[in-house]
């Protein structure tokens, strides 16, 4: 945007104290992390039993697909606790990536019942789902200051798997739903109205997986640069 | 206004070359060439502010030499990085020296230690401010006309039969060729250039919004607002009042500060009425702005010019808090009355 805070902005050097949260805050969030971790492996014992009942994995969507909602639902607070600072991560990143998630249960898979049938919606449950419970519980020992190395090595190994594998579930997902939008007009508003306004849900869904290009690779080598440095600094320690 | 004029002196450079006291100092320490103007010369090194590399030294400095000369010194062993695009601090993580701070006032000993920051690639705000203005101007225009490829061959260069679109083209355009002019003929801006990123950036903010907008008030099918002709006149109204306003408030601060200087003043009413809201707010030129953009909201009916005001309206309230919170911080004696942006509120 115009002017002044571009000249402005670079003043301010980085010397923000790094503070815990205060022991009540402390509290809440481990309460926070144990029912999430909890809630995420509800679906996961969900979809196994349903596997083993079924004998057959597709459909799975519909066992927990109250479950998946609450919880990836709750992963709102996220954003809350990062706007009020007891958690230090970026609101801007922590929005993004919870409403990206929580758009594609509600808004595609919820919205578009014909594709709850694909496959590719097990692809992602079962991505985020293995993904959510190592990262809530590695919150959670974080918190309490007692995180077993297995734990946080998951959380910074399996991603290189889960990750491709949860875009690709949602990828297809978004995919397979564009002619059921084009066909039923969703969420779409067309000229004329009041408001001189128009909204292509159908184009909307296009952008959303255009832009899928440029941000996977950038977050998933932070990824990786993470790992390295999260890890490797553990081996120096111990050597 | 006393306050004012003192400000000015002390945030003018001050012309020290001829000051009797340097000279007579300067032939005490070398009495060997008493009719040639001899100076203690300060040393000056330059180190990178990031690898604390040594970029440059300079000996034989002259103590009242500005940081813009000793820029322009650094350029010539480095003309990759031309006066603009160099920051030059004491501290490598401490603020920029100013371009008119003088070399013997600053907390150095004959030889200073100066940190060395890159800015970036550099363009002239002026150059930036054009190109902002310029395209919303263009692209509206081609909207309005309907230029080919946009609403369906129907449609080429048909212009819209409500007459609120061609008072709405008439205001946007009012609008944009204002802001051009005042660019070049008003303004006096305190910076040179800016980093050449911010122009994309700008760009796709200021030009992208322009062509929404116009694409939705342009249509074909645009709907004329609720309330006919009543609610025209009352938008059309906001619309001028304010941008009289931002005229009137552009004019002010224009006068505040003397030609080719850079000062900062508390800004106060002048005699035109429209400058009294400096009265209640610390940036009234914001205020009318927004005010400007909620009229042609009203007057257009339409959505994205509605959010165009909000996103305007917040980013201006950030700006106008930092300035705020500038002239409370530089001046003592600030009016305690005004608020940023919105008077009492915000
Ligand atoms: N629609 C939008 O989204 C939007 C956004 C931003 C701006 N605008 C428009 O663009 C106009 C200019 O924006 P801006 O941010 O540059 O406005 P600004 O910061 O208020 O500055 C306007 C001019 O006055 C000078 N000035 C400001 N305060 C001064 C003081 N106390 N003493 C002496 N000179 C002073 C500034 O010089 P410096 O170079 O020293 O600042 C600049 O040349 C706004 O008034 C508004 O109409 C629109």
């Amino acid at each position: 945007m115009a002017g002044p805070t571009s000249g402005r902005s670079a003043e301010n050097g980085g010397h923000k104290k790094r503070q815990g949260p205060g022991a009540f805050a402390t509290a809440y969030l481990v309460i926070y992390n144990v029912i999430m971790t909890a809630g995420w492996l509800v679906i996961a014992v969900g979809l196994v039993r349903t596997y083993l009942a079924k004998g057959s994995y597709h459909n799975l969507y519909y066992s927990i697909e109250r479950p998946l909602k609450f919880f990836q639902t709750g992963a709102l607070l996220e954003i809350v606790h990062c706007a009020v600072g007891i958690v230090p991560s970026s609101v801007v990143l922590t929005a993004f990536q919870v409403m990206s998630r929580v758009f594609l249960t509600w808004a595609v898979t919820h919205s578009v019942r014909e594709v709850q049938d694909e496959d590719s919606v097990l692809l992602f449950v079962v991505a985020w789902t293995i993904t959510e419970i190592i990262r809530y519980s590695f919150y959670t020992f974080s918190l309490l200051n007692h995180l077993p190395y297995i734990i946080k090595w998951a959380r910074y190994t399996l991603f290189i798997v889960l990750y491709p594998m949860g875009v690709a579930g949602e990828l297809l997902t978004i995919y397979a739903a564009l002619p059921y939008v084009k066909q039923t007009g969703l969420y779409s508003i067309s000229l004329p109205n009041s408001y001189n306004f128009s909204f292509d849900y159908y184009t909307f869904l296009i952008l959303v997986m255009v832009s899928y290009i440029p941000l996977f690779p950038q977050l998933y080598f932070h990824m990786l640069h993470q790992r390295r440095k999260v890890l490797y600094a553990d081996r120096k320690k111990t050597e | 206004m006393d306050i004012n004029s003192v400000v000015t002196e002390i945030n003018r450079p001050r012309a020290q070359n001829d000051s009797p006291l340097s000279s007579r100092r300067a032939t005490k320490a070398s009495k060997k060439k008493p009719t040639k103007r001899a100076t203690v010369y300060f040393e000056v090194e330059i180190l990178d502010a990031k690898t604390r590399e040594k970029l440059c030294f300079l000996d034989k400095v002259e103590p009242n030499a500005t940081i813009a000369e000793i820029k322009n010194l650094f350029t010539k062993s480095h003309p990759e990085w031309y006066p603009a695009r160099q920051s030059l601090r004491l501290d490598p993580k401490g603020r920029s020296l100013k371009d008119e701070d003088i070399l013997q006032n600053l907390p150095v000993g004959t030889t200073a230690t100066l940190y060395f920051r890159d800015l970036g690639a550099q363009i002239s705000w002026v150059t930036v401010f054009l190109t902002e203005y310029a395209g919303p101007l263009v692209i509206y225009l081609l909207f309005y006309f309907r230029v080919p490829f946009i609403y369906g061959p129907k449609y080429d260069f048909i212009t819209s039969r409500h007459s609120v679109v061609h008072l709405a083209c008439i205001c946007h355009s009012f609008h944009y060729i204002k802001r051009l002019l005042e660019t070049l003929f008003v303004h006096r801006f305190s910076h040179g250039t800016m980093p050449l990123r911010n122009i994309f950036k700008n760009c796709m903010y200021y030009w992208g919004f322009a062509a929404w907008m116009a694409y939705y008030i342009n249509h074909p099918l645009y709907t004329p607002p609720a309330y006919g002709d009543e609610q025209v006149k009352i938008a059309v109204i906001i619309f001028l009042f304010c941008q009289l306003g931002n005229f009137s408030i552009h004019i002010a601060l224009r006068n505040l500060r003397p030609a080719g200087s850079k000062t900062r003043k508390i800004p106060f009413p002048t005699r035109n009425p429209f400058t009294w809201l400096f009265l209640l707010v610390s940036c009234p030129n914001y205020t009318y702005e927004v005010g400007s953009w909620i009229g042609f909201a009203i007057m257009t009916q339409c959505l994205p010019v509605a959010l165009f005001s909000l996103v305007g309206f917040i980013q201006m309230t950030i700006w106008a808090k930092g300035k705020h919170r500038s002239y409370l911080k530089e001046f003592k004696d600030y009016p305690p009355l005004r608020s940023p942006i919105i008077p009492f509120i915000l």
